[in-house]
């Protein structure tokens, strides 16, 4: 006797044909799991699919710099821009000397004009609001008086909040506020004692340039060398600018003619079909005749190469000269960068006009030459005047080096805490340690380049600048936001990934291991050295890994610490190269993809360095869990 | 005939829970000494004491009672722990060679010890290996990984491992548990050989081989040591009714 | 041979200076990580807290928390008091007291009033996306633990996870912009001209158009749920698996299905940890920038995404504002002054905050069900 009756229980019988609701609900459950491999294959296929194009678009957009003979022009430029460099670097070591001698005068008047600038800018809207005021044709009385005295109280809250001057004396100091304070409202002449001090600081100036006199002059004739070369690359700039120009409108003309064929094509109304077949050969562009261009642009040619030779003789005649004994470190040490670069610079001089002549418009730009240009380009110059150029490298040297930064912080300090936490570390500490290190794990990557910015980034300057750590190379560091302060902060970030990996590892070493070591007559401190972390190396291998994929991957930190300068650090500063800005390749697509047009060669470069962060981000993993599963075994 | 540990009232504790009560026992030196019993007896944890391995597990600890090795109370806070290790050697129920080659797992006590000599570590690899019968099968591959020989190699190795020291006394905890019966029956003939040089202690569930291969028998249950006395006597003619009906299977 | 000399210590022995000296390293590199850590929280604390909380009643600066994102007026007034406006009441002063009454105007965006748009956003995004992402996550966990066999499937769908989990935030970005914002289909009547390719949908004007959903909510709920997808699948599939075997037996025994016994016996047990899991998973969702810095976030917006809104479905299609880029815009794009500080510390502490109380409730609840679940 049952107490269900059987109509009661829907029971499915034992043998089902066809369709049933448990198999639905499996396959249900089985596309779910299939998602995985469907956004997977998404991300790999959109990548490819707004990143391949880049490379005919980028070959075209060389192809024109070729033909138009832009690539022409720049092998001149090149010389140019290095040779105002080191005009630059000479000049600069000048005016250091002149300006270090001075210094006294330069600072007592630089603080005096600071006071009253200061004192200025504070007036300085009542002040308009009464210059406008007195130019109307009856000023009322009350309106000027009220000014005035609005003037008054702002001159005296002006006084509270002015800048140090540590050059002037009290009375000096005094001499020039009381002057401001006394100065009427339609006054705005400089107190007189400032002038005094400017004239002072000039005085000096001319005082200290006597002796340099002969510096000042071959200096001169150094830059005066290269004004041929200038004027000759000046007229054949605005040559080519015109053909490029006319070829970049012939292009986007082509290519508005053919989505008005294609428009044409998919039309169903035949008066619609006629009218736009009818436009796109009204906008048929022509090919615009730039050979003539080109072609002025060539005959100057021979004039290059007489341009460059001369200036190589007359700067091998100067070089020797250029040695002058400067007193000031500053001036010492930029004469000195200014003369080692100066061998190199001679020699591309001299290489110069064989390249002018072997230049040829004419010579086919393939598309190997878009990705050699693209993995071994050593500038990423977009949105320009002149001539874009996506080169990687800057972008993967600043990744990399800030990822080593990071990683010579992370993996010591991640590793040796695992140690510590699971070898030595009592019950109570793991239950401190362990909850703070997941909670770094869960703090933002925003929040960490906010604290590069504002906390960080100032601390590390401010201690880079304590002269104790002068002999530190790249000390005092130039810039607050660089690829060290970055890499200190991604640290932080992959501490924890390495961290609890690595313990994961040390903590799966069978305990049988440390046992038998300990019977042995093993210390505690032995055993871990020689048995448990040996046996758990590859794990702690895999971590490691995981980090550098972690570091290389992250955005915000990097977009706001790294210092976004897209220039591969000069290296000739050895460990000092670390502590300048630099780009990476997260933080470029995170800067540039809100700014450029969908479907521009530039949008598609961003997608092409997403495809090799992937694949480089990917490799990362595959092999650290290649690491894994070793351990596992 | 001396004896090597003496085990005086001995009352042993895992935090709040009394592990042995009141044991006392005198092992012999150059013997074979079998702890039997049924699970949870107590058997290992006596055996952990005699190289203070328990002091790894937290709350773990001796509350009453000696243990005296060569005179020496063992417990005394004083005690180098390593020293004592080194001289009191042990192997365990699953073997557990270190994850490195088959001379290298030899040669860590040494190498822990602060020899650096090669010449004098091969001397102490080739004798360990051969006390532990092992030369002969592995002399043309020490340098391989260890995990490449056969459960009972494996146990032989750490066995090797283990006396390499030169301990004088050898606690072995359940060897052979996780072994086929050839194995078995190799490291037992093994053990026969050892105890020539060593003082040998073995914890094990198999009655039969504690008859065969020890000469002393301590039979204990419940934290309590019930008899201790010569194997034969334990196996033939107990004197106590739980040793007997344990002897006879009737329970544990 | 064992004597006395051997066993007994005498004095220190030899080595444990050295032995002191390696763990003392090893502690120092492990507190040091920690000081560091509450170093840097606690700083942002001291510069954030007085944004958020005051010493006199209620102690929480509500306005703070309830008020729109503002640009900052800061000006003398004629009493030479330097005042600091939020922009609208900077107009009503404006139009009070007029144009001559401000002297040494500054102006500095995004610095004045509060942070309500960032929040609700951040909320959105967040409770959107991790719908999305439990929905899926858990249904694929489901098929790993209960039904799936060794198969090349099962293969394949275990090393997409595994990449999947590895892909940089940033290409998610990437991906996020050229699939949800500009390729995904949408119904609609006039197609956009970059649309793909457009599918007529019979008798109607109608159709299905693959142009995207444009920077919206839904497009940033979409990557963010694609993004935390493994991770989900990873702690449920974990979760379901530390339900004993025994519970799935004895229902099977008894005559239940397989999708009986899930549904009784297996998920009502898993689901704590799964529950405990996502919260984690929201703590990362609502910390990312770049997956949304191109799919739904704008750095400024006037109103709260709901208002103005005649159908409440647009809110899907609107973009919001949300905390994590609300710092960055505040981090990269306005100078630091001291005007500028209170909008900056303030809205990275109450972000902080947040983090810190669901990072730390997820220990403990997830602390709570391993004690708890001891079958």
């Amino acid at each position: 006797m049952s107490v269900v009756s059987s109509s009661e229980i829907s029971r499915p019988p034992i043998q089902r044909k066809g369709f049933s609701y448990d198999r639905l609900i499996r396959y249900f459950f089985a596309s779910n799991a299939g998602l995985t491999i469907v956004i997977l294959l998404l991300i790999i296929a959109f990548l490819l699919k707004e990143g391949l194009g880049f490379f005919p678009g980028y070959r075209r957009e060389l192809e024109i710099y070729r033909i138009t003979g832009m690539e022409f022009v720049d092998l001149s430029r090149t010389n140019l821009t290095s040779h105002e460099q080191l005009t630059s670097l000479l000049n600069r070591a000048y005016f250091a000397e002149i300006n270090g001698q001075a210094d006294r005068e330069l600072k007592r008047s630089t603080e005096a004009a600071a006071l009253v600038a200061d004192i200025d800018d504070f007036t300085a809207s009542v002040r308009d609001s009464y210059f406008s005021a007195t130019e109307e044709a009856a000023p009322a009385a009350e309106v000027i008086a009220r000014l005035k005295a609005q003037y008054a109280a702002l001159l005296s809250l002006a006084i509270k909040d002015l800048p140090p001057s540590p050059h002037l004396t009290e009375e000096e100091r005094k001499g020039i506020i009381d002057a401001m304070m006394q100065r009427p409202i339609d006054n705005e002449d400089t107190p007189e004692f400032v002038t005094k001090l400017a004239g002072e600081y000039a005085t000096a100036r001319q005082k200290f340039a006597a002796p340099l006199e002969e510096a000042r002059t071959r200096i001169d004739a150094f830059e005066a060398a290269g004004s041929e070369l200038n004027s000759l690359v000046g007229e054949m700039t605005s040559l080519v600018r015109v053909s490029k120009d006319a070829l970049n409108k012939s292009d986007i003309l082509e290519r508005e003619r053919k989505s008005l064929l294609a428009a044409a094509a998919s039309a169903k109304d035949p008066a619609t079909r006629e009218r736009l077949q009818q436009e796109a050969k009204t906008a048929l562009a022509e090919v615009p005749d730039i050979r003539e261009t080109t072609e002025k642009v060539l005959a100057k040619k021979s004039q290059c190469s007489e341009a460059h030779q001369k200036l190589h003789q007359s700067i091998t005649g100067l070089t020797a000269q250029l040695t002058f004994s400067y007193q000031q470190a500053e001036s010492v040490k930029l004469q000195r960068a200014a003369l080692a670069a100066m061998p190199a610079f001679l020699k591309e001089l001299e290489a110069a006009p064989a390249k002018i002549e072997a230049w040829n418009a004419a010579e086919p730009v393939h598309l190997s030459a878009a990705i050699h240009s693209f993995l071994t380009g050593k500038s990423w110059v977009t949105g320009g005047e002149w001539q874009d150029f996506y080169g990687i490298l800057p972008l993967l040297t600043g990744s990399l080096m800030i990822a080593i930064v990071a990683l010579l912080i992370a993996i010591p300090v991640g590793i040796g805490a695992a140690i510590y936490t699971n070898q030595f570390a009592s019950l109570r500490e793991q239950k401190l340690i362990k909850p703070i290190i997941e909670f770094i794990q869960a703090i933002p990557s925003v929040v960490l380049g906010f604290i590069g910015i504002f906390i960080l980034g100032e601390a590390l300057r401010t201690l880079s600048t304590s002269p104790a750590l002068a002999w530190f190379p790249g000390f005092p560091m130039d810039e607050r936001l660089n690829i060290f302060t970055a890499g200190c902060l991604l640290a932080l970030m992959s501490i924890p990934t390495i961290f609890s990996l690595a313990e994961d590892a040390i903590n799966n070493v069978p305990a049988a291991y440390s046992e038998a070591s300990e019977a042995l007559g093993a210390s505690k401190l032995q055993t871990t050295f020689r048995v448990v972390v040996p046996a758990a190396f590859s794990g702690i291998l895999a971590a490691v890994l995981l980090g550098f994929g972690r570091v290389i991957g992250e955005t915000m930190v990097v977009l706001l610490v790294a210092g976004n300068r897209i220039k591969i650090p000069d290296f000739s500063a050895g460990v000092g190269a670390f502590f300048q800005p630099a780009h990476t390749m997260t933080g470029i697509i995170a800067q540039e993809l809100g700014e450029v047009p969908v479907g521009s060669v530039h949008y598609r470069a961003l997608f092409v360095v997403g495809i090799l962060l992937f694949a480089i981000v990917l490799g990362i993993n595959a092999t650290a869990h290649h690491f894994t599963r070793k351990m596992k075994h | 005939m001396n004896s090597a540990i003496q085990i005086e009232h001995l009352d042993f504790c895992y935090g709040a829970k009394q592990a042995l009560f009141d044991v006392s026992m005198e092992i012999p030196a150059l013997q074979v000494t079998a702890l039997i019993g049924p699970s949870g007896c107590g058997k290992s944890t006596l055996l952990r004491c005699f190289n203070r391995i328990n002091d790894r597990i937290a709350g773990a600890r001796v509350t009453g009672g000696s243990i005296r090795i060569h005179d020496i109370d063992i417990m005394r806070p004083d005690i180098d722990l390593l020293e004592l290790r080194r001289h009191v050697g042990m192997v365990f129920q699953k073997y557990n060679p270190f994850a490195k080659s088959i001379y290298e797992n030899v040669a860590y006590s040494s190498r822990i010890a602060g020899i650096k000599d090669k010449a004098r570590l091969d001397e102490i690899v080739e004798s360990s290996l051969r006390d532990a019968a092992l030369w002969d099968e592995v002399k043309d591959r020490v340098h391989d990984s260890a995990f490449g020989l056969s459960g009972g190699q494996q146990q032989r190795l750490c066995i090797a491992r283990a006396i390499a020291n030169r301990p004088e006394i050898l606690l072995m905890d359940e060897p052979c548990a996780a072994l086929d019966p050839l194995a078995t029956l190799k490291i037992e003939e093994l053990i026969q050989q050892l105890k020539k040089q060593f003082t040998i202690v073995i914890v094990t569930h198999n009655m039969a081989q504690a008859s065969r291969c020890s000469d002393k028998t301590a039979f204990m249950y419940l934290g309590k040591l019930i008899e201790f006395d010569d194997t034969k006597k334990i196996f033939t003619n107990p004197r106590e009714k739980q040793t007997e009906q344990y002897i006879t299977g009737s329970f544990g | 041979m064992i004597s006395e000399e051997t066993l007994i210590r005498k004095g220190t022995p030899k080595g444990k200076g050295l032995d002191l000296g390696i763990r003392t390293m090893f502690a120092g590199l492990t507190y040091l990580i920690l000081f560091v850590a509450v170093l840097l929280f606690c700083k942002i604390c001291w510069d954030g807290a007085p944004t958020l909380f005051s010493t006199k009643a209620p102690f929480v600066n509500v306005s703070f928390l309830l008020d729109k994102n503002q640009t900052l007026h800061v000006f003398d007034n004629p009493q030479g008091e330097r005042l600091q406006l939020p922009a609208s009441e900077y107009m009503a002063y404006v139009k009070t007291n007029g144009e001559a009454s401000v002297f040494n105007h500054q102006s500095f965006s995004y610095s004045g009033g509060g942070i309500i748009g960032p929040i609700v956003g951040t909320l959105l995004l967040t409770v959107g996306s991790i719908i999305i992402a439990l929905f899926f996550g858990v249904s694929a966990a489901i098929y790993l633990s209960e039904y799936a066999k060794d198969s090349p499937f099962i293969h394949v769908v275990r090393l997409a996870i595994l990449n999947l989990a590895g892909v940089p935030s940033i290409v998610f970005g990437l991906f996020g912009f050229s699939v949800f914002v500009l390729a995904v289909p949408i119904i609609t009547d006039e197609p956009s001209s970059r649309s793909l390719f457009t599918l007529p949908l019979f008798a109607s004007d109608y159709v299905i158009s693959f142009q995207g959903w444009n920077s919206s909510l839904m497009a940033g709920c979409a990557t963010l749920a694609c993004m935390i997808l493994p991770v989900i699948i990873t702690a449920s599939e974990e979760s379901l698996k530390s339900v004993p075997q025994g519970f799935r037996d004895a229902s099977l025994a008894l005559g239940a299905t397989r999708w009986q016994t899930i549904r009784r016996s297996v998920l009502p047990f898993s689901l704590p940890g799964i529950l405990t899991s996502s919260l984690l998973a929201i703590t990362r969702v609502a910390g990312e920038t770049a997956p949304i810095m191109f799919t739904a976030a704008v750095a400024a917006k006037d109103d709260l995404p709901w208002e103005g809104m005649s159908n409440p479905l647009d809110i899907l299609s609107s973009q919001v504002q949300a905390l994590p880029y609300h710092i960055y815009t505040l981090a990269a794009r306005i100078p630091n002054s001291e005007y500028t500080q209170r909008a900056q510390y303030g809205s990275v502490f109450v972000f902080l905050l947040l983090v810190a109380l669901m990072s730390f409730s997820s220990m403990y609840l997830r602390a709570k069900v391993r004690a708890k679940l001891k079958w």
